[in-house]
């Protein structure tokens, strides 16, 4: 069980967040400019690295905010947590 | 048959305000304090209480709790008071149940279904923290010492809530009023 660090809540237990996949993935700005492959590309490829990985978790149970977590997928250590930034969801994160 | 040493009442005679503003604006936190009389928490999981009861449940969002009667009018006077701010007042009172429990085991029998520490010297007055108890999201606020809390819950949730205490406070004697 992992325990992560709400930015506004606190260190909580895994059970009270939900995942949410790669942070920093940005809606193309004009869909319909994109080729089929582009679109499937924003869809569904991920970058899948092996080590720091930075992604998009939700404290469901608790404030229901969207934040983003540093995470090592090799040693599963949570090197920190914090705000998205405000705009479009993800954007720089 | 074994003393009871915790005791669970249902709040019926309570309404529900939930609110959302920017807390970094001092004007809405002027403008809200000034209609409920009372200071709205800013720091995280905690409350205030006076006439009404206040919730911090998110960076930008509020849960005031008042008497049934009053939640109509107050309701209103927020409305009115922030109609120039950018900000949100909605009466939830139809979704939730507020669930009082009291006794010298309600510590025990939340720690059996929840995270949280729920130790004397860390949930104590003015404490409130939102967490799943028995994977049902709830609120809970602490209401007085030693041990009486108030847990708010989506009312889809309550049946099995209650169910639940009832198996998990079974060795305290639980009781219902």
């Amino acid at each position: 069980m992992f325990l992560i660090q709400c930015p506004w809540c606190g260190e909580r237990a895994e059970t009270e967040f939900s995942y949410g996949g790669e942070a920093g993935i940005v809606r193309p700005l004009e869909p319909d400019a994109l080729s089929d492959a582009e679109w499937a590309d924003y869809l569904f490829n991920r970058t899948n690295l092996r080590g720091a990985y930075k992604e998009l978790w939700n404290h469901a149970q608790g404030c229901r905010r969207w934040f983003g977590v540093e995470r090592d997928t090799v040693t599963y250590k949570i090197e920190g947590s914090y705000e998205l930034p405000s705009g479009r969801a993800g954007k720089g994160a | 048959m074994t003393e009871s040493t915790v005791q669970v009442c249902v709040l019926d005679d309570v309404g529900h305000i939930n609110l959302r503003g920017d807390r970094h604006s001092v004007d809405f936190i002027t403008a809200v304090e000034s209609v409920i009389g009372q200071s709205l928490p800013v720091a995280a999981n905690t409350m205030s209480e006076k006439e009404h009861r206040v919730f911090w449940i998110g960076p930008d969002e509020w849960l005031i709790t008042t008497v049934a009667d009053n939640t109509l009018g107050l309701l209103a006077d927020l409305d009115k008071k922030l109609a120039s701010h950018h900000a949100a007042v909605n009466d939830v009172s139809g979704g939730n149940i507020e669930l009082r429990l009291s006794g010298k085991n309600v510590r025990d029998v939340l720690a059996k279904g929840c995270t949280l520490d729920f130790h004397e010297i860390v949930f104590g007055p003015g404490t409130c923290a939102q967490s799943g108890l028995a994977k049902a999201a709830v609120l809970f606020g602490f209401v007085e010492a030693p041990h009486t809390f108030d847990i708010i819950v989506r009312r889809s949730f309550s049946d099995y809530l209650l169910r639940w205490l009832a198996n998990a406070g079974c060795e305290y004697g639980i009781e219902f009023r």
